[in-house]
C-alpha cells in the first residue's frame, strides 16, 4: 500500500476565544496503529477533524497518506477513511442504505465489503437505523470506515458503547488491517484496548500535545517499575526518601520506584536492608502499563 | 434513490397534489366567476382586491387561471414549500447531529451543497411546471382554451421568484444551527410582503408584484418577460447560491 504516513506541523485551531488545539506537530509512521489519548476536551476530536479537512486550521500544515491538506480536504478524505466520534445517523434509512450513503464517492466494492463486515457483526441491515441501539450504530459506522481500501483510517472513539466481545472483535479487525499495511489513528477512552492494539501513543491535554510514546518504550519502562504496599506502620514518604536505588515516589498507599536498569535485585536488596520496614504486603514488578503512564500524565485512571 | 432525493420526491409529490387540488375547483368555477364577478367586486373589502378582480374579469380565462394558480396557489403554497425545503437543508443536519457524517464522506463540499441545492430547487419548481401543464386540459372542461407556451413562460417567472425565496432561505440555512428560526423568519417575511401588496400606496414595494396577474398578462401579450421583473429574482438566486457555497465551505461540524 502507498505512503500511509500522517504528518502535521504547527497545526492549530481556536473557536473564538477557546483554543481547541495549540500548534501541534505530529509524525505517524505508516502501517502502525497509533492511539490518541487524553481526557475529554483535550483536543483529540479537533485534531482528527483537522486531519481530514472537516475543520480548517488557523495555521500550520498537514499531510495524510502523502497528500497535503488543502481546501475542503477532499483529496485527503479520498485516501483516508474517517469515522466521527458523534454518531448522528439518518434513522429513516435502513442499515444497508446507510452504508451505501456513507460510502458514496468510494470504490463500488467498498459497499459490498461494508455489508459483509456489518453482517459479520450480526447487524440487521434490513432494519431502519432508528431501531438500532447505540452500539449497533457504532458498529455500522465502523463497518463503513473499515470497508474502503485506503492507506489511512482515522477513527474517533470507534469502540465507544460496544460490549467487551464486540470491542475485542474490533481490535482484532484493526490489527489485521494494520498488518496489511494500513495506518490507523484512533482515539479511545479504553486504555486496555489501546494497550492491546496501538504501537504508539500520542497524549493530549488541554489542546496541547504533551507526549508521544512508543509501546515498546512503555513496556521497557514497565520492566523498570516496582510497586509495593506496606503495613500502616510504615511511613512511605520517609521510606521513599531513604531509598537510594532508582527514583521512589509515593502515590496513596503505594510506593513506586522507577529503577535505573532492568534488574530489580539491587533495589530489593536495599529494601530488605532497611531497618524497621519489614516485608512488603504486596510487591509487583514489570506489571506497569499504559494506565500507569496515563495516571502519571493526567493524575486520573482513565479519560472517561 | 438517494436519501435526500427520496424525501424531496415525496415532498414535491405532496406539494404538486395540493397545488392541483387548489387548481381543479378554481378552474371548474370559472363560469360561475364570470357570472358573479360584479357581486364579488362589490364584496371585496379593499381597493387592491377590487382592482385584482377587475383585472381578472377583463383579462378573461388566462388572467383568471394565472391569478388562481400562480398568484394565489404558488405564491402562498409555493413560498411555504420553498422556505420549508430550504430551511432544513443544512441547518437541519446540524440540528439533528448528522452534519459531521454529512461532511465526512469522500465528496467535495461544493458537490454536497450543489446536489442539496438542486434537489430542493427541483422540488420547488417541478410541481409548479407540472401543475401548470394541466391547466389547458382543465380549461377545456369548462369550454375554454389556453395556450401552453404563455403559461409555461408564466411558470418560469413564478419559479424565478420562488427560487429567490428558496435561495435566501438556503443561504440562511448554511449559517444557522436550527431550521425553525429561519422558517419562522422567512414565513413572517413573506406574509409581511403579502400584506404590503394589499396596501394600495405601497403595493409596488411588494415581492408579489413580480408574480401578480398584471405581470402574467404582460407575458401573454408580449410572449416574453419583463426584464425588470425577471432579472432581480434570478440575480438574487445566483448571488445567494454563490454565498451559500462560500458559507458552506467554511462551516465547521
Amino acid at each position: 500500500m502507498s505512503d500511509g504516513t500522517i504528518r502535521a506541523r504547527g497545526l492549530c485551531k481556536s473557536f473564538g476565544a477557546k483554543v481547541a488545539l495549540e500548534p501541534c506537530d505530529l509524525d505517524i509512521e505508516a502501517g502502525r496503529v497509533t492511539g490518541l489519548l487524553g481526557p475529554n476536551g483535550s483536543g483529540k476530536s479537533t485534531l482528527m477533524r483537522l486531519l481530514v479537512g472537516l475543520v480548517r486550521p488557523d495555521a500550520g500544515s498537514a499531510s495524510v497518506a502523502g497528500v497535503a491538506l488543502a481546501g475542503d480536504g477532499l483529496a485527503v478524505r479520498r485516501r483516508c477513511a474517517y469515522a466521527p466520534g458523534e454518531i448522528g445517523m439518518y434513522g429513516e434509512l435502513r442499515g444497508h442504505e446507510h452504508l451505501d450513503w456513507f460510502l458514496r464517492g468510494r470504490e463500488r466494492e467498498s459497499r459490498a465489503r461494508a455489508r459483509a463486515l456489518a453482517e459479520s457483526f450480526e447487524l440487521p441491515l434490513r432494519r431502519r437505523v432508528h431501531t438500532y441501539s447505540h452500539g449497533m450504530k457504532r458498529q455500522l459506522m465502523f463497518a463503513a470506515a473499515l470497508a474502503p481500501r485506503v492507506p489511512v483510517r482515522i477513527l474517533d472513539e470507534p469502540s465507544e458503547g460496544l460490549d467487551p466481545q464486540k470491542r475485542s472483535t474490533m481490535i482484532q479487525l484493526l490489527q489485521e488491517d494494520a498488518a496489511r499495511g494500513t495506518t490507523v489513528l484512533l482515539s479511545s477512552h479504553h486504555l486496555g484496548e489501546v494497550d492491546r492494539v496501538c504501537a504508539t501513543y500520542v497524549f493530549l491535554s488541554g489542546g496541547r500535545k504533551i507526549s508521544t510514546e512508543r509501546a515498546e518504550d512503555v513496556a521497557r519502562r514497565a520492566r523498570r517499575l516496582v510497586r509495593a504496599t506496606f503495613g500502616p506502620e510504615v511511613r512511605l514518604a520517609e521510606l521513599a526518601a531513604r531509598l537510594r536505588t532508582g527514583r521512589a515516589s509515593v502515590r496513596g498507599e503505594l510506593l513506586i520506584a522507577e529503577l535505573d536498569s532492568d534488574d530489580p535485585r539491587p533495589f530489593l536488596a536495599e529494601l530488605a536492608s532497611l531497618d524497621g520496614i519489614g516485608a512488603p504486603r504486596t510487591l509487583d514488578y514489570g506489571q506497569a502499563s499504559l494506565s500507569d503512564l496515563y495516571r502519571g500524565l493526567y493524575g486520573v485512571e482513565e479519560a472517561c | 434513490m438517494g436519501r435526500a432525493l427520496h424525501s424531496t420526491f415525496w415532498r414535491a409529490a405532496g406539494y404538486f397534489l395540493v397545488l392541483e387540488l387548489m387548481l381543479v375547483p378554481a378552474v371548474l368555477y370559472f363560469p360561475e366567476f364570470q357570472k358573479h364577478a360584479n357581486s364579488l367586486k362589490a364584496m371585496a373589502p379593499i381597493p387592491v382586491l377590487r382592482s385584482v378582480i377587475d383585472t381578472l374579469e377583463q383579462g378573461g380565462v388566462f388572467a383568471y387561471v394565472t391569478g388562481q394558480h400562480f398568484f394565489k396557489g404558488c405564491n402562498t403554497l409555493g413560498t411555504a414549500a420553498a422556505v420549508l425545503l430550504a430551511c432544513g437543508a443544512i441547518a437541519g443536519e446540524v440540528h439533528r447531529g448528522t452534519f459531521e457524517i454529512f461532511l465526512a464522506r469522500a465528496l467535495s463540499r461544493r458537490r454536497i451543497l450543489t446536489e442539496r441545492w438542486l434537489e430542493g430547487a427541483a422540488a420547488v419548481c417541478i410541481p409548479v411546471v407540472l401543475s401548470t401543464l394541466t391547466i389547458p386540459w382543465l380549461c377545456s372542461l369548462v369550454g375554454h382554451s389556453v395556450a401552453y407556451w404563455p403559461l409555461l413562460l408564466c411558470a418560469v417567472q413564478q419559479c424565478a421568484v420562488l427560487l429567490a425565496v428558496y435561495g435566501v432561505t438556503f443561504f440562511l440555512s448554511t449559517r444557522a444551527r436550527a431550521p425553525m428560526g429561519i422558517a419562522f423568519a422567512m414565513l413572517f417575511f413573506t406574509v409581511f410582503q403579502f400584506a404590503v401588496y394589499l396596501v394600495e400606496r405601497i403595493t409596488h414595494f411588494s415581492l408579489f408584484r413580480l408574480t401578480d396577474v398584471e405581470r402574467f398578462l404582460y407575458i401573454q401579450r408580449e410572449n416574453g418577460f419583463e426584464l425588470w421583473a425577471l432579472l432581480p429574482p434570478v440575480g438574487i438566486t445566483l448571488v445567494t447560491f454563490v454565498a451559500s457555497l462560500m458559507s458552506f465551505e467554511r462551516r465547521t461540524p
